[in-house]
C-alpha cells in the first residue's frame, strides 16, 4: 500500500525544499487549522458575550504578540515598548475615523501603516545596538510615547481619550460580541497567514540568520541594517492592527491602558507560548488571558471554603502571571509550543515511545 | 378528564409559579467602583455608602416589592477597564441605572449610556455633565442621561474663589490676590480648570499658571518649591484626598504661605489625622451632612452604616448614600407611571423639583434636575479643617455658597 498524503507519518519524508517550507508542517495539520477555523466560525452560536469576550481579547492580543514574536523569537531583538505601538494603532485608527471619516475596514490597516512608520524609526538604534543597550533604548520609546498620548491632545483627546466609532460595512455596524468575532477572526487568520508565510519566504529566513549569528549572517550578504529595522516594522504593523482592533471593539481609547505592564505581558505571552513559534504565539496569549479568569473562578469555589479569600483575589491574580511566567522558564523554556509537540510525539509514536 | 384536570392545574401552577418570578425580578445596578487605584483613599468610602444603601433598601422591602441587585467593578480607575465592565453589564444584565464613578470612564461612557438609554449617577461631579441637550458651546457632547448628587466641581471651585474672595478682602489684603489651580494631567483635575479659572479672573483674582502633580501619592517637594517660587496666595488642589495629603505634607516641609482650598473629593476626616498639622486650614466643598450631624436624616445614615458593621464615616459616604436614595426615589416614581427603564428613571429624576428623599431630611441636598439642566443643586457648604495637634481636629462650616444658576455656565 502507498503511503498517501494523508495517512500519518512515521519520519521526515521530505525531498524538496518546496515540502519543507509549507506553512503548515503535514497536511493533517493543515486540516486541523481549517477545522479549528471553522469550530471557531460556529463559536457566537453557542457562547456568550462573556466567552465571546475572551476570544476576542486573545484574538487582538494575538495579533500584536505574533509581532513581538517575529521581532524577539525569529530575528533576535528584544522590545520593551510593544504595549505603546498597540496603543499608538488604536489612537491612530480612531484619529483617522475621527478626522477623516473614513471607514473603519480601511482605518485598521492604515493605522498599522502609520505604526509601522514609528515602530521602524524606534528601531533605528537596533542597528547599532543589541541585548540590553536595545531593552533601554525601546523602553525610552515606551515612556516617550505614553507621554505623547497624554500630551498631543489633537491626535488621541489628551487625557481624556479618544472615542472610537464601531466597524459598519455596507451599512451592518459590527457593534455586538457576536459580529465583532467574526471580524477579530477574520484578521486573525489572515495577520496568522501572513506571518507563517513570511517566515518562509526570503525575508524571514534573514531574520532566522540574524537571530542565529549576526556575523555569519552579514558574512553570507544579509543586510543587518536593513533586517533589524525590517523586524521592528514588521512588528509594529501588527501591532498597531491589533491595537485598531482593540479600539474599535471597546469604542474608547485611552492612553493608561498602553502601559510598560502591558508590555511585559506581551512578552510573557510569546515566552509561555514559546519563542520563535506561530502557533505557540497564540497558545500563550489564550493562556496569559484565560490564566486570570481561571483564578477568578478557582478563587471563588475556593472562598466558599475560606470566606475572606476574594479580598486577596485582586493580588493573587498579578502573582499568578508572575508564577506562571518563572514556572515556564524553568520548566518549559521552549514554551506551550514546545509541550504541544511532545504531546503530539507521544500519541503519534504510541505504545512505542521510548 | 382526571387527566386534562391535572394538566390544567399544573399550568396554572406553573403560570402563577412563572409570574410569582416575575414579580421579584430584581432590579439590577452597575456599580463601578474604584476600592483601587489613585483614587481609592476615597473610592473605599464612597463605595460603601452606595453598596450600605442598597443593602439597607433591600432591607426595607425593596423598590416597588423588588430588589436591588448590585453588580460591583472594582476597576481602579482604569477607563478602558470601566468600558469593558460596561460592556458587560449591558449585553447580560441590562440594569436601567449604573452608579458610577471617575470622571474619565463617565465622560467616556456619555455617548454609550446615551446610546442605550442608561441613566448613569456618577461619582465624576464635572460640569461638563450637565448639559443634557448640548446647546452650551462648552459642551463638547451632550450627555442626556448623566445625574450625580451635589454640587458640580466647577461649583465647588467657584464656591472655593467667591470664598476667598471675601477672606482676602477681610484679612485686607491689598492688590489682586495670586490663585493657582494644581492637579494632575487628567479628565478628573481638569474638569473645572477653564471655568472655574475663567471665574476667578471676573472675581478679580490673578490667575497663575498651573501646577501638575499626580494622582497618586508621591514627594512633590518640587511642586511645592514651583508654588512658593509662584507667589501664589490661594492654591486649589484638584486632585483626591492621598495625593492631596502628600503634597499638604511636602508643602509644610518646603514651608510655603499659601492658603490651600480644595476640590469635593480633596479633603475628609480620614485625611485630617494623615495630613495632621500639615492640613490646618484647608478650605473645601462639602455635598452633605457631615457624621453626626444634628439633623433627622442622621439616624437613617446610622441604620444605613450598621449593614457594614456600623461607626462613623467619612463625608463621601453620606454622598454615596443619597445617590442612591435619589435613584430609590426615581425608581419608585418610574414604578408608579409604569415600568422600571433607564427612559423613566431619567424622566423622573427630571421631574424633581428641590426634592429631599425621604429618610434623608438634612443629609442630602434639594436637588432640582429638568430636561434642559442637570445642575442638580446651586448651594455649596465651604468647611475649614481646625488641627489642635495630637490627633485631634475639628471640621467647622464656614459658610454655605449659593450660586447663580446662570445659563452661560451649563455644561463647563
Amino acid at each position: 500500500m502507498a503511503l498517501s498524503a494523508d495517512s500519518m507519518r512515521c519520519g521526515e519524508f521530505r525531498t524538496s525544499y518546496r515540502a519543507d517550507t509549507t506553512i503548515f508542517p503535514t497536511p493533517m495539520s493543515r486540516n486541523f487549522a481549517i477545522a479549528g477555523v471553522l469550530v471557531l466560525v460556529l463559536a457566537p452560536l453557542f457562547l456568550n458575550a462573556y466567552y465571546l469576550n475572551l476570544l476576542i481579547q486573545i484574538g487582538y492580543y494575538g495579533i500584536a504578540a505574533l509581532g513581538l514574536n517575529i521581532l524577539v523569537g525569529f530575528s533576535g531583538q528584544i522590545s520593551l515598548g510593544h504595549a505603546a505601538f498597540f496603543g499608538f494603532g488604536a489612537f491612530a485608527s480612531a484619529w483617522l475615523n475621527n478626522t477623516t471619516g473614513l471607514p473603519v475596514i480601511l482605518c485598521i490597516p492604515l493605522a498599522g501603516v502609520m505604526t509601522t512608520a514609528v515602530g521602524m524609526i524606534v528601531g533605528v538604534p537596533a542597528a547599532r545596538i543589541k541585548g540590553l543597550y536595545l531593552a533601554i533604548a525601546t523602553l525610552a520609546a515606551q515612556f516617550i510615547l505614553e507621554d505623547f498620548f497624554n500630551r498631543a491632545a489633537w491626535f488621541t483627546g489628551g487625557s481624556s481619550g479618544a472615542l472610537a466609532d464601531p466597524m459598519s460595512l455596507f451599512g451592518y455596524t459590527f457593534s455586538t460580541d457576536q459580529s465583532y468575532f467574526y471580524l477579530v477572526l477574520a484578521f486573525v487568520v489572515v495577520m496568522y497567514l501572513l506571518g507563517a508565510n513570511l517566515l518562509r519566504s526570503r525575508d524571514g529566513r534573514a531574520f532566522v540568520a540574524v537571530r542565529d549569528h549576526y556575523l555569519s549572517a552579514e558574512i553570507m550578504g544579509i543586510n543587518l541594517t536593513k533586517y533589524r529595522i525590517l523586524a521592528f516594522g514588521v512588528s509594529s504593523f501588527y501591532a498597531g492592527i491589533g491595537g485598531a482592533l482593540f479600539a474599535h471593539y471597546l469604542g474608547f481609547v485611552s492612553a493608561e491602558g498602553f502601559t510598560i505592564l502591558l508590555s511585559i505581558q506581551f512578552l510573557g505571552m510569546i515566552i509561555i507560548g514559546g519563542l520563535g513559534s506561530v502557533m505557540g504565539t497564540l497558545m500563550g496569549t489564550a493562556f496569559m488571558v484565560l490564566l486570570p479568569e481561571v483564578m477568578d473562578g478557582t478563587a471563588g469555589v475556593v472562598s466558599q471554603f475560606f470566606p475572606g479569600f476574594s479580598q486577596g483575589l485582586a493580588y493573587l491574580k498579578e502573582m499568578a502571571v508572575g508564577l506562571a511566567i518563572v514556572l515556564f522558564l524553568i520548566f518549559e523554556p521552549d514554551g506551550l509550543a514546545h509541550r504541544w509537540k511532545l504531546i503530539k510525539a507521544y500519541w503519534k509514536l504510541y505504545p512505542f515511545s521510548y | 378528564m382526571m387527566r386534562s384536570m391535572t394538566l390544567a392545574i399544573t399550568a396554572a401552577a406553573a403560570v402563577g409559579l412563572a409570574s410569582g418570578v416575575a414579580a421579584a425580578e430584581p432590579i439590577h445596578v452597575g456599580h463601578l467602583a474604584a476600592y483601587t487605584g489613585p483614587t481609592s483613599a476615597v473610592g473605599k468610602v464612597y463605595g460603601q455608602g452606595i453598596e450600605d444603601a442598597m443593602a439597607y433598601i433591600n432591607e426595607q422591602g425593596g423598590i416597588d416589592g423588588r430588589t436591588l441587585e448590585r453588580h460591583t467593578v472594582d476597576y481602579s480607575y482604569e477607563a478602558p477597564r470601566a468600558i469593558a465592565a460596561y460592556k458587560q453589564w449591558t449585553s447580560s444584565y441590562d440594569p436601567p441605572v449604573i452608579q458610577g464613578w471617575g470622571t474619565a470612564d463617565t465622560e467616556a461612557l456619555v455617548r454609550f449610556v446615551a446610546r442605550d438609554k442608561i441613566v448613569y449617577m456618577s461619582a465624576s461631579y464635572s460640569g461638563h455633565l450637565t448639559d443634557p441637550t448640548g446647546k452650551s458651546e462648552h459642551t463638547k457632547s451632550a450627555a442626556p442621561y448623566n445625574f450625580f448628587y451635589g454640587p458640580s466641581y466647577t461649583d465647588g471651585c467657584r464656591a472655593m474663589v467667591s470664598w476667598a474672595k471675601d477672606d482676602w478682602e477681610s484679612k485686607g489684603g491689598e492688590g489682586k490676590p495670586k490663585w493657582v489651580h494644581m492637579g494632575d494631567n487628567h479628565p478628573y483635575p481638569n474638569a473645572p480648570k477653564a471655568a472655574c479659572t475663567e471665574y476667578a479672573k471676573n472675581q478679580g483674582f490673578e490667575v497663575l499658571n498651573p501646577i501638575v502633580y499626580s494622582l497618586s501619592p508621591g514627594d512633590f517637594k518640587a511642586q511645592c518649591l514651583s508654588l512658593k517660587e509662584s507667589g501664589a496666595d490661594y492654591a486649589y488642589l484638584a486632585n483626591t484626598s492621598g495625593s492631596n495629603i502628600s503634597l499638604l505634607k511636602a508643602c509644610d516641609t518646603v514651608g510655603t504661605d499659601v492658603q490651600f482650598v480644595s476640590n469635593v473629593w480633596g479633603f475628609d476626616e480620614l485625611a485630617a489625622p494623615a495630613a495632621g498639622k500639615a492640613g490646618d486650614g484647608i478650605v473645601f466643598p462639602v455635598g452633605a451632612a457631615q457624621w453626626g450631624a444634628d439633623v433627622p436624616g442622621m439616624k437613617t445614615i446610622e441604620a444605613i452604616s450598621e449593614m457594614s458593621g456600623g461607626g462613623e464615616r467619612a463625608l463621601h459616604y453620606m454622598r454615596g448614600v443619597c445617590s442612591v436614595y435619589f435613584m430609590r426615589d426615581a425608581m419608585e416614581m418610574a414604578a408608579e407611571d409604569g415600568e422600571i427603564t433607564g427612559p423613566n428613571v431619567k424622566a423622573a429624576l427630571e421631574s424633581m423639583s428641590d426634592h429631599v428623599p425621604e429618610g434623608m431630611e438634612g443629609v442630602c441636598l434639594p436637588h432640582t434636575w429638568t430636561p434642559e439642566n442637570h445642575r442638580g443643586t446651586t448651594q455649596v457648604m465651604v468647611y475649614q479643617n481646625h488641627w489642635k495637634g495630637d490627633g485631634d481636629f475639628s471640621l467647622e462650616k464656614l459658610t454655605t455658597v449659593d450660586l447663580p444658576r446662570r445659563e452661560d455656565w451649563l455644561g463647563w
